[in-house]
């Protein structure tokens, strides 16, 4: 149905596509898989005829039934698309947040594609427009139709979106990252959706994403893009499981999974299949520090503490709830930073609003050597948590004892987590500059905090040649290893790693996986790891708890979450992913 | 900033840096020397139009215009920078411990702030001047105060933005200290912004000063400013333009020079 020919896609002199040749048939969801900036969304706009101006087709062509939409050197044909988009093709972006006006009620921009397409009445519109929301699972359609995008919860505007996409029946519908923005259990609706869409309706469907696990459950076929080109493509099983390009191996091995098990863990799972395993997947065998074992046997809440008589945890937080104020909150950092688990003073209690609880009588330890994983959705108050630990909010009851130097973390966004206007090397001097003023007795020689600083710099993969740069001058894994540098360098024992690799590609989150569990061993860290993917926390911890609507609901050694979930809830982000 | 530039100048950076240049140069040259005293009076020479003798041409007392423009000059751009100097430093301290520790002491500095801003500028300089009495020093002291408030403001946003960073949580983390936070891990971060105010401010220095010298509170005669010129100038209009133009030229040359300078480097930069 759809045939894209030998497509070169160009901005400026630099091409972006390069050579690429897809093949859409009736009913099928093809994928396109590859890292950012491989070109896949580029691709699929210059199909959808949205591409920026400043874009130009340099070679090839796209047919649509055989109808040439686009050709290198003839001009765009914005009427020729016109008949096409929403009613042959129609388009799903990322962003549910800003692919709405936000100043039109939902009801009335579904409609318009209505308004534009067909000769229906106004009554006949508005019933359509219910119809197709209750068909995409929006149960209270009448309420969604008044709505404003900013009343509608992510999932829900995806779903407004798609029944935008979907309402006039088009032949081919091109959706680009779809789920990404979304939480793992809203992710595996869309998903679901998104697939009964294609089976009731049996359109052609153009799947854009970085997520293998993704590509794997909903498409037929799939497209690996590197760079710019095709490096691979065939169906979800050929590609998938006997990879012939070295890229694409690369990449199915990055992708963190339960399936292909722990090292020591020794799950024997039914429904691995054999071809996972032949794929040469080679695991660094982790050793379990003694203390590991015995900290993870405490997992039991509180109660069985007293049993294990190992060493002492490094963190114990007890009954701890967080509270988060509203309005303004003009209390400095610094002030913050001093309230480090003391009780809310009598003063505090009567006379401060208390404000919204976020985060309810959380109970935990996290032992030497250990990594603890935090998952949750989003908003479910992981990151309160972590801060109400670290003392930057101050507005908590219960206890948070410490038992290491100066706890650190690891943010998500490494752009936003290195001073832009240092240089690498003064980033790393800077803990032990900040430790020695604090501490005399730690003081160092500029000569020692130097080569302090570059031993650590090689530990974390980099060479020299990093030290004099900034972090502008870096890649997003190469800034989140300085990150992590950064946060190691003073050997705090204890980290907190909030969604470290969430920013990053398959192939350097494995990287900065693999650095992590490496320097963990080396220095004997505990680390609370908190993340939202499910696979991540799988590959990197030993224990996990489970969080939902501030409540810690679940928690036990890796394994046995996975194996053996106790929550519906916990069952559901297994399930996802 | 030039360092930066392997790139090529744009034409706004060549425009500005070539007529604030020349400018400069005036100045500078008008504190050493000047083709004429800019005192000496001549009987025989008042209101001579612009000649190869006088270029700018001479005023009601016969002294070379010229050279006055150039002695103007200098006065002008050495108050407006010390101004400038002055309340950016103030701006940079005040709005960077108010930004980024908040509480009571933010609200009564930003409390003053508006309460300065509240009243017309030209105002306020008047009566720190009608305290103070007339003369240099006062007139850099008057200015810089009503010029403080909104590097105050530009700063103090700029640190309240940065205060939350990651990279500054992560440096309180580290233990460090409030000071060195402040001064050398936020104050870096905002100098491209506050590079433009900085621009802006000097603008607008250039242009209150020479008011307050034409409306006659500035620099004193025999003394010459380019205000103090203009004002002169005024009674001649008719019979002698050129010695209104003169000053009034240098002015335009002077903060359009500046402003183009400013818009090349934003441009530059970005």
């Amino acid at each position: 149905m759809i045939r894209i020919e030998d497509l070169s896609v160009a901005f400026g002199g630099t091409e972006v596509v390069k050579h690429v040749n897809l093949e859409l048939r009736d009913g099928e969801i093809l994928g396109v898989v590859g890292e950012s900036g491989s070109g896949k969304s580029v691709t699929a706009l210059t199909l959808m005829g949205l591409v920026s101006e400043a874009a130009r087709v340099t070679r090839g062509r796209i047919l649509f039934d055989n109808v040439v939409l686009r050709e290198a050197g003839a001009p765009f044909d914005s009427a020729l698309y016109r008949k096409y988009r929403g009613v042959e093709m129609s388009m799903v972006f990322q962003e549910p947040q800003t692919s709405l006006n936000p100043t039109q009620k939902a009801g009335r921009q579904v409609e318009e594609v209505l308004r534009l397409h067909t000769k229906l009445t106004k009554e006949e519109i508005r019933s359509k427009v219910l119809e197709t929301f209750r068909a995409v699972g929006l149960q209270e359609a009448e309420r969604v139709y008044g709505s404003y995008p900013h009343q509608l919860s992510g999932g829900m505007r995806q779903r407004v979106m798609i029944a935008m996409a979907v309402i006039l029946h088009p032949r081919l519908i091109v959706a680009d990252e779809p789920t990404t923005a979304l939480d793992v259990t809203i992710q595996n609706q869309i998903v679901e959706l998104l697939r009964r869409i294609n089976r009731e309706q049996k359109n052609a469907m153009l799947f854009i994403t970085h997520d293998l696990h993704l590509a794997r459950r909903l498409c037929h076929r799939v497209a690996v893009m590197k760079d710019g080109c095709v490096v691979e493509a065939g169906t979800v099983e050929e590609v998938f499981d006997h990879p012939s390009q070295a890229y694409t191996r690369r990449l199915v091995e990055a992708v963190p999974s339960r399936m292909k098990g722990k090292a020591g863990a020794g799950r024997k799972s039914g429904e691995l299949s054999a071809a996972e395993t032949g794929n040469g997947i080679t695991e660094v065998p982790r050793e379990v520090p003694q203390e590991r074992a015995a900290g993870s046997k405490t997992s039991e809440i509180q109660g069985s503490l007293a049993g294990s008589g190992g060493s002492a945890p490094v963190l114990r937080v007890q009954n701890l709830s967080v509270y988060y104020q509203d309005g303004k909150d003009n209390q400095s950092p610094e002030q913050a930073e001093g309230g480090t688990g003391k009780k809310r003073s009598l003063w505090d209690r009567i006379f401060r609003k208390k404000g919204q609880c976020v985060v309810w009588n959380a109970d935990f330890e996290i032992y030497p050597g250990e990594s603890l994983g935090l998952v949750g959705e989003s908003g479910c108050g992981k990151t309160s948590l972590s801060k109400a630990i670290l003392g930057i909010n101050r507005h908590i009851e219960g206890a948070v004892v410490h038992n290491s130097v100066r706890p650190q973390m690891v943010f998500q966004d490494p752009y936003s987590s290195l001073n832009p206007t240092k240089t690498i090397g003064w980033l790393l001097q800077e803990p032990l500059r900040a430790a020695g003023a604090l501490d005399h007795s730690l003081a160092m020689t500029r000569a020692d905090r130097e080569a302090a600083a570059r031993n650590m710099l090689r530990r974390v993969g980099m060479d020299e040649r990093y030290w004099g740069r900034r972090p502008s001058e870096l890649s997003g894994g190469q800034r989140q290893r300085v990150s992590i540098a950064q946060a190691l360098i003073t050997n705090p024992g204890f980290i907190i790693a909030d969604e470290p690799v969430s920013a990053l590609d398959v192939t350097i989150q494995a990287q900065i996986m693999e650095l992590f569990l490496k320097l963990q061993e080396e220095m004997h860290l505990a680390c609370l790891f908190i993340s939202h993917d499910i696979n991540v926390v799988y590959r990197m911890c030993d224990r996990i708890m489970v969080m939902k609507e501030g409540h810690i609901i679940e928690t036990g050694k890796t394994e046995e979450v996975f194996g053996n979930p106790k929550e519906d809830y916990t069952k559901l982000l297994l399930w996802g992913s | 900033m030039k360092k930066r530039s392997g790139k090529k100048w744009n034409k706004y950076l060549y425009a500005g840096v070539v007529m604030t240049g020349i400018a400069v140069l005036l100045g500078v040259v008008g504190f050493f020397w000047t083709p004429y005293s800019t005192t000496a009076m001549s009987a025989t020479e008042k209101f001579s139009p612009p000649s190869l003798r006088h270029i700018f041409g001479t005023d009601n007392f016969g002294r070379d215009i010229f050279s006055r423009v150039m002695q103007g000059l200098g006065t002008t751009m050495v108050i407006s920078s010390l101004v400038v100097l002055f309340s950016s430093i103030a701006g940079i301290l005040l709005g960077a411990v108010t930004g980024y520790f908040g509480g009571i002491l933010d609200e009564a500095v930003m409390r003053i702030t508006d309460a300065l801003n509240g009243f017309p500028s030209i105002l306020l300089t008047l009566v720190v001047i009608s305290l103070l009495g007339s003369g240099r020093q006062n007139v850099i002291i008057a200015m810089s105060l009503v010029f403080t408030p909104s590097f105050i403001r530009i700063v103090r946003g700029e640190f309240i933005r940065l205060r939350d960073a990651d990279y500054i949580r992560r440096a309180r983390m580290m233990g460090v200290g409030k000071f060195r936070i402040l001064f050398i891990h936020i104050l870096p971060n905002i100098f491209s912004v506050f590079w433009v105010s900085v621009m802006i401010g000097f603008n607008n220095a250039i242009l209150a000063e020479s008011g307050m010298s034409y409306l006659g509170i500035g620099v004193q005669p025999p003394d010459a400013s380019l205000g103090n010129m203009l004002s002169d100038a005024q009674g001649y209009l008719q019979s002698a333009p050129w010695c209104a133009l003169a000053p009034g030229f240098t002015i335009v040359w002077l903060v359009l020079g500046f402003s183009l300078f400013s818009e090349g480097i934003r441009r530059q930069g970005a």
